[in-house]
């Protein structure tokens, strides 16, 4: 609430570079993200866990600039601050196996220094909006994969975080469970700032308002869902859907503006990265 | 009307709704004039499938959410911040180090069976280290180290943990055992043990800490058994690594030198890639 006033946007980075040895994930990104839900598109590979990481503070950037909140990610003093308001659930996580639901869900509620007597209820109604009641005092082991994720959503949503970061989160999810979850995305999205990381166009479609469109460490496309979805409308192509043949459309121009030599190879992989 | 009252089976007709309209209707009008009916009535009504299932609605609506929000429990706390190791394998070989011992000393009668102890007994807790914090040692390390407890403060309580069960535990075990006369005393591996843990955090911090423990355990065992000339020279090696003001005050000065190190470097393990 505090950010609202003081920097509008949650998120704001400025020549993000992120090198795993050799290779460079991130090439000076410049992004900024404001409340609302933000979907962040691009074939595997393409550095979208890298960018997601950097930004829960788990992974330190190569170079550049990330103020997340308000606060400068890279100081020391203000990760706390930081991480305090932040909710993350990464592509893989695991837990202890002795775990239930609860127990899970305030473990971490505890890790983010919520206050003692909220922490119940904060558990409580975090698991309730993932649907999980029912399940609340069995062993996280016993639980279905898609489960397990919903335990995952469950404890990143748990502080009411202001800034969400989701990292392919509908991976197992069966198909009602995922439109339940855009509708809680939406939902949270309404007062923080979420990004959802997804290789489902669908996904982006349904949940949210802006797209960031990454491809080999470079930001390839950003605009609104409907922009992508108009782009696709106007490019005779062989994609399913509008969103789809956007997403498609936006890749190949972008691949045709920075390397012309590698594009049919490429794009060849790129059409299939997205199903 | 003081004639006619409500029976016991017309009563149960009512509830169950299978009174004929006329008898439902002057039931209803009495009544409303009569206590003793209306309470049978009443009671019928509440023993019928429906009456069980409104007291059942009654009851959650009047309790609310607050019965099953217990709060978390304090001894659960502390199982929690624990960590990884004292939940789990390392707990097992530090009952396998200490069982062993005394069977040593009692079941076989030998008599080195203090000084093999007291030469373990520092990297008990080395083992302890290594197995508490980073990624392959904590299923939950990407998750946690988005909180703002992740980093240095998590892996202290940890450690403290991990000491706080292994330095009774031994200290009473190598008490047990018989003395065989002479140094090193029950008490002198504590200094030593301390030094070593704090520089497995301190390494740790440039190396991840499943590496520094690793390569200090071995370290010390390789000192201690370098000799390797059975029982007394092993006493002797224990004696002069331990023994006497000159090696536990260095031990003591390593102790506070990892330490101060452990400070300087207390932000490097907010994003330990390598862990």
């Amino acid at each position: 609430m505090t950010t609202a006033e003081n920097a509008p946007e949650a998120v704001r980075v400025t020549g993000l570079t992120v090198r795993h040895r050799r290779t460079v994930a991130l090439d000076a990104v410049d992004l900024d993200f404001g409340t609302g839900v933000h979907g962040l598109l691009g074939p595997n590979g393409a550095g979208k866990t890298s960018l997601i990481r950097v930004l829960a503070t788990v992974a330190p950037a190569s170079g550049g600039r990330v103020e997340l909140l308000g606060h400068d990610a890279s100081a020391h003093r203000d990760r706390p601050l930081i991480r305090r308001r932040l909710g993350y659930l990464p592509q893989e996580f695991g837990y202890y196996p002795g775990f239930t639901v609860r127990e899970f869900v305030s473990y971490m509620a505890w890790l983010k220094e919520m206050p003692a007597p909220s922490v119940a209820d904060a558990v409580e109604s975090a698991v309730d909006r993932v649907g999980l009641m029912d399940r609340i005092d069995a062993k996280v082991k016993t639980l279905s994969g898609g489960m397990v994720r919903r335990v995952g959503i469950a404890q990143a949503i748990v502080n009411e975080p202001e800034l969400l970061l989701l990292d392919e989160p509908t991976a197992g999810l069966d198909p009602e469970q995922r439109v339940e979850f855009r509708a809680l995305l939406r939902d949270v999205g309404r007062t923080s700032t979420v990004i959802v990381s997804t290789h489902l166009v669908e996904d982006v479609a349904a949940a949210c308002e802006q797209v960031t469109l990454i491809e080999s460490g470079r930001v390839a496309y950003r605009g609104t869902t409907a922009e992508l979805t108009r782009l696709g409308e106007a490019s005779p192509d062989e994609g399913a859907s509008p969103i789809e043949r956007g997403y498609t459309a936006a890749l190949r121009s972008h691949r045709g503006t920075t390397t012309g030599r590698d594009q049919r190879t490429r794009s060849s992989w790129g059409t299939g990265a997205q199903r | 009307m003081s004639a006619w009252h409500v029976s016991g089976p017309m009563a149960e007709r009512y509830a169950s709704g299978s009174a004929a309209e006329p008898e439902a209707w002057s039931l209803e009008k009495h009544i409303e004039s009569c206590g003793p009916c209306a309470v049978r009535v009443s009671t019928a009504v509440q023993r019928s499938p429906a009456g069980l299932v409104i007291a059942e609605i009654r009851a959650t609506v009047l309790a609310g959410r607050t019965p099953a929000a217990a709060p978390v429990r304090w001894t659960a706390r502390m199982m929690w911040a624990a960590g990884p190791a004292v939940r789990g394998a390392w707990l097992l070989s530090l009952a396998a180090v200490i069982g062993g011992a005394l069977f040593l000393a009692y079941g076989v009668g030998f008599e080195g069976a203090r000084p093999l102890l007291l030469a373990l007994s520092p990297a008990v807790p080395l083992a302890g280290v290594a197995l508490s914090y980073g990624r392959y040692s904590d299923p939950m390390h990407e998750i946690t180290a988005a909180t703002p407890y992740g980093g240095l403060r998590l892996l202290l309580i940890r450690t403290a943990a991990v000491l706080a069960v292994s330095v009774p535990l031994l200290a009473v075990a190598s008490a047990l055992l018989p003395d065989p006369a002479g140094p090193p005393g029950a008490a002198a591996w504590l200094l030593p043990g301390l030094a070593l843990t704090l520089a497995a955090l301190a390494l740790g911090s440039y190396t991840g800490c499943r590496i520094a423990a690793t390569v200090l355990a071995c370290a010390w065992v390789m000192a201690v058994l370098a000799p390797l000339a059975g029982p007394p020279a092993l006493a002797a090696e224990a004696a002069r690594l331990v023994s006497g003001p000159d090696a536990q005050a260095g031990w003591a000065a390593a102790a506070v030198v990892c330490a101060g190190l452990l400070a300087v470097r207390r932000s490097s393990f907010d994003h330990l890639e390598s862990v």
